[in-house]
C-alpha cells in the first residue's frame, strides 16, 4: 500500500559561501505523522527545513510540499515556527495570531475569533489584549505557536520548538503536537533533544554533518542495537564466567552485555549449570539515545547533550 | 497561494496600522509643520532685521542732514526700508576725520561708515568692504538730494507721477515665471516628504529584521509582496500626512482670507489646468515615492541593524538630492540633453514630469511617463527582493526573474 507523503525531498544540497551545509538530504514524511529531525547544532536541520519551505532554494535536488513543487503554493495549508522566533512587540497577542493567520490567507476577523478561542482554551484569556512586549519569552513563543496553527494547516513545521521553554510549557507543546496529529495534521519538527523525538515521533531522520544518517521508524532506529542484558549473579567468580559473551562489562555489580543472537535461554542454562546463581536479570531494549550514538557517532551525541544542557540552563 | 497583491495588502495593512499608532508617526506629522512654522517666523524676523541694517553716521550741518534724510525717505518709498542704510545725525566735531575714526571704532555706535562734508563735496569714511552695501547706496541718496536741491535752487520741483494702468488678464513672462515657481515648489515639497519617508521606510525594514519577523514573512508570502506591501503602507501613511498638512494649510488659508481679504489664489495656473495638475502631482508623487522607496528597501535590506541603517541614510539622502537637482533642470528648460535625461531617467522622471505638467498643456506624454515609471517600480522591487533573498537569506532565487507575472493570479 502506498503512503501519501506530506513532504518528499530528494538529494537536497546547499552550500553557503562555498561551504556545504546540507549534502544530499532525502526525506519522506507520511501524511498525518509526527516526524522528527534529530541532529546536533550545525548539522543542517534548519537549512533543510528552510529549503523545504522555500525560504531558501536548494543548490541541487528537489522537494515537494503537500504535492507542490513550489513550497509557497502550499503556504495556505502550512504552518511554520522558525527557530528564531519573531513577533511585532507592539502588537497584541490576538492581533499577532490573527496577522500570522492572515499571512496564510485566513481572513482577519476569523483569525481574531480563533485567536481568542486558542488563548481561552489554553488558560490565557487575560492575555488577549496584552502587547507581545509585555510577555515572557516562553509566553511569546506560545503565542507564535498559536499563530502557526491558527489557519488550521495540514502541515506544521516547527524548528526547535522546545528550545527556550520551561518543562511545563514543553509538556503543553507535546500535548498540542499530539492533538494536531490526532486530527490528521502532519507535524515535522527539528530538535537536538532526543527524548522529545523519542516520546513524540513515529518516524525520524538523524542528520549529522549535513547528511541523513538514518531515516525511518523510531523502532527501526532502536532495533539497530541489540537489547542490553543486565545480570547480577550470587557468585562473584567461577568457571561459569566463560559462558558470558566477550563484550560483557561489569558496571556497578551488574554484568552488562548485548542479548546474544541465540537468545537468553542457552546462556542462562550455562550460568545455572556453572553455579553462578541468578539474583537479578533484566533485558532492556535500546533507547533512541543509544541508537543515535550508534548511528551519528559519539561526537554528535556529545554535542546534542551539551546543547540540551545549555538550553536547560537558559530555560531555568 | 495568495496573489502578490493580496499578500502585499496584508503586509501593508499591518505596517500602516503599526506606524499610524506609533510615536514616530506623530513626529512625522509634526516635524514638517514645525519646520513650516519656523520658516514663517524666520521670514517675519528677517523683515524686522533692524540689527543687520547698515548704519551711517552723518556728521554734517543740519541742512545737509535734512537734505539726505529727505532723499532717503523718497528712495525708501519706492523700494523698501532695508534697501538703504539707516542715517543717524551726529554733531560734527572740529576735526571730522578724527571724529569719523572714533565713531567707527565705537562698538556701541555700530556704524558701518561716516558721512562728512557737503552734498557737493561728500566724504564717506569706512572700510573697503562697505563699497557694495553702503557706498553705492549713499551715492544714490546724495545724487537724489543734489537733484532736488538743484531743482529747488532753479525754482522748480517735480510732482509724483501717476502711472495709468491698463489691466490685462496675464502677461506671458509673468505666467511662465509663476508656472516655473509652481513646478519648483511642488518638486521641493515632494522631495522633502520623500526624504522623511525614506528614513521611516528604512527603519521599518530594520525593525522587521531585528524582530526576526522576516523569516515568518518569507515563509508565508513572496518577498515581492513584503516589499510591495511596505511601499504601499508608507505611501498610504504619506497620504495621511499630506491630507493633514493640506487640511491645516487650507484652514490657515481660509482664516487668512477672513482676516485679510487681499489673500487670493494666483489667477495663473499650471498649463494643464488645476484639476489635471493636482491629479498628476498625486500620481507622480506616488510613483516617485514607490521608485525611490523600492531603491531604499534594496539598500536598507542589506543593513542588519539600526546603526547600519543610519550609516546608509546619508548617501541615500545625497542620492535623493542629486535626483532632485537633476529634475530641477527640467523647470523652464526648452530641451537639451540634461533635460531629456531628467525626463527619461526613471528616478528623476516623476519630478521632471511635474515641471512638464506645469509648463506644457500636452497631456499624452504623462501617460507614457507613468507607464515607463510603473515598469521601473516593478523592476526595482523585483531586483530588491532578489538581492535581499540572495544576500540576506543566503539563497539563490531559484525562479525566473519574471515569475511574478504568473504569481499575480491567485491559484486558491
Amino acid at each position: 500500500m502506498s503512503v501519501s507523503l506530506a513532504i518528499e525531498a530528494k538529494g537536497l544540497f546547499k552550500s553557503f559561501d562555498g561551504k556545504p551545509a546540507v549534502r544530499g538530504i532525502d526525506i519522506a514524511v507520511p501524511e498525518g505523522s509526527i516526524y522528527g529531525i534529530l541532529g546536533p547544532n550545525g548539522a543542517g536541520k534548519t537549512t533543510t527545513l528552510r529549503m523545504l519551505l522555500g525560504i531558501i532554494e536548494p543548490d541541487e535536488g528537489r522537494r515537494s510540499l503537500l504535492g507542490h513543487e513550489r513550497p509557497l503554493e502550499a503556504a495556505k495549508i502550512v504552518g511554520y515556527l522558525p527557530e528564531e522566533r519573531g513577533l511585532y512587540p507592539a502588537m497584541t497577542t490576538r492581533e499577532a495570531i490573527a496577522f500570522m493567520g492572515a499571512l496564510r490567507g485566513l481572513p482577519l476577523e476569523i483569525g481574531r475569533k480563533r485567536a481568542t478561542i486558542l488563548l481561552e482554551q489554553n488558560g490565557l484569556r487575560d492575555y488577549v489584549d496584552k502587547p507581545i512586549k509585555s510577555l515572557s519569552k516562553g509566553m511569546a513563543q506560545t503565542i507564535q505557536l498559536f499563530g502557526t496553527i491558527v489557519h488550521q494547516p495540514r502541515l506544521i513545521v516547527l524548528d526547535e520548538p522546545f528550545s527556550g521553554l520551561d518543562p511545563i510549557n514543553q509538556g503543553r507543546l507535546e500535548h498540542l503536537i499530539r492533538d494536531e496529529a490526532a486530527s490528521g495534521t502532519t507535524v515535522i519538527f527539528s530538535t537536538h533533544v532526543i527524548h522529545h523525538a523519542e516520546r513524540l515521533c513515529e518516524r525520524i531522520a538523524i542528520i549529522a554533518d549535513g547528511q541523513v544518517r538514518f531515516e525511518g521508524l523510531v523502532s527501526e532506529a532502536r532495533d539497530r542495537l541489540r537489547p542490553q542484558v543486565r545480570l547480577k549473579t550470587r557468585s562473584a567468580d567461577g568457571p561459569w564466567r566463560r559462558a558470558l559473551p566477550a563484550d560483557t562489562r561489569l558496571i556497578d555489580g551488574f554484568w552488562q552485555f548485548e542479548l546474544p543472537a541465540g537468545g537468553i535461554e542457552p546462556l542462562l542454562k550455562a550460568l545455572l549449570d556453572g553455579g553462578a546463581g541468578i539474583e537479578e536479570l533484566s533485558i532492556e531494549r535500546s533507547g533512541l539515545h543509544d541508537a543515535f550514538v550508534a548511528i551519528a557517532g559519539e561526537q554528535a551525541a556529545k554535542q546534542m547533550e551539551a546543547a540540551e544542557r545549555a538550553e536547560l540552563g537558559e530555560a531555568a | 497561494m495568495m496573489s502578490v497583491f493580496e499578500a502585499a495588502w496584508v503586509i501593508a495593512r499591518r505596517d500602516f496600522i503599526a506606524t499610524v499608532y506609533s510615536r514616530s508617526f506623530i513626529l512625522f506629522l509634526t516635524i514638517p509643520l514645525i519646520m513650516f512654522g519656523a520658516i514663517v517666523l524666520t521670514s517675519q524676523f528677517v523683515d524686522d532685521r533692524t540689527l543687520s541694517q547698515p548704519q551711517v553716521a552723518v556728521a554734517a550741518d543740519s541742512a545737509t542732514v535734512s537734505a539726505l534724510a529727505g532723499a532717503r525717505a523718497r528712495l525708501v518709498g519706492g523700494t523698501s526700508e532695508f534697501t538703504f542704510p539707516k542715517l543717524t545725525a551726529v554733531a560734527p566735531a572740529e576735526n571730522v576725520a578724527v571724529q569719523a575714526r572714533r565713531l567707527l571704532a565705537d562698538d556701541a555706535g555700530s556704524y558701518s561708515a561716516v558721512f562728512s562734508g557737503t552734498l557737493d563735496r561728500p566724504v564717506l569714511t569706512g572700510p573697503t568692504k562697505i563699497e557694495e552695501n553702503v557706498a553705492l547706496r549713499m551715492n544714490l541718496i546724495i545724487d537724489d538730494a543734489r537733484r532736488v536741491a538743484a531743482l529747488g535752487a532753479a525754482g522748480r520741483s517735480t510732482a509724483p507721477v501717476a502711472i495709468q494702468r491698463v489691466v490685462t488678464e496675464q502677461a506671458a513672462g509673468n505666467l511662465q515665471m509663476i508656472r516655473q515657481d509652481l513646478a519648483r515648489a511642488v518638486q521641493g515639497l515632494i522631495f522633502g516628504v520623500t526624504v522623511i519617508l525614506a528614513t521611516l521606510l528604512l527603519s521599518n525594514l530594520a525593525e522587521e529584521k531585528t524582530n526576526k519577523v522576516i523569516e515568518v514573512l518569507a515563509a508565508s508570502v513572496p518577498l515581492d509582496s513584503v516589499f510591495l506591501g511596505k511601499l504601499i503602507s508608507m505611501l498610504g501613511i504619506s497620504f495621511v500626512g499630506l491630507a493633514l498638512w493640506g487640511g491645516i494649510l487650507g484652514l490657515a488659508y481660509l482664516l487668512l482670507q477672513i482676516v485679510q481679504d487681499f489673500v487670493t489664489l494666483p489667477v495663473a495656473g499650471p498649463a494643464v489646468g488645476w484639476p489635471t495638475f493636482v491629479l498628476l502631482v498625486l500620481l507622480y508623487y506616488g510613483v516617485n515615492y514607490m521608485l525611490l522607496g523600492a531603491l531604499f528597501l534594496c539598500i536598507g535590506g542589506q543593513a542588519s541593524n539600526i546603526r547600519e541603517i543610519q550609516t546608509l541614510t546619508m548617501p541615500v539622502t545625497l542620492l535623493q538630492a542629486g535626483v532632485f537637482f537633476l529634475a530641477l533642470t527640467a523647470v523652464g528648460s526648452s530641451g537639451g540633453t540634461l533635460t531629456w535625461f531628467a525626463y527619461i531617467f526613471p528616478f528623476s522622471s516623476p519630478l521632471a514630469m511635474i515641471a512638464f505638467a506645469s509648463e506644457s498643456a500636452t497631456v499624452w506624454p504623462h501617460l507614457l511617463a507613468l507607464i515607463w515609471q510603473g515598469a521601473w517600480i516593478v523592476l526595482t522591487i523585483r531586483i530588491s527582493s532578489r538581492l535581499f533573498r540572495t544576500t540576506v537569506l543566503k539563497s539563490s532565487s531559484g525562479e525566473s526573474f519574471f515569475s511574478f507575472l504568473h504569481r499575480a493570479r491567485p491559484r486558491g
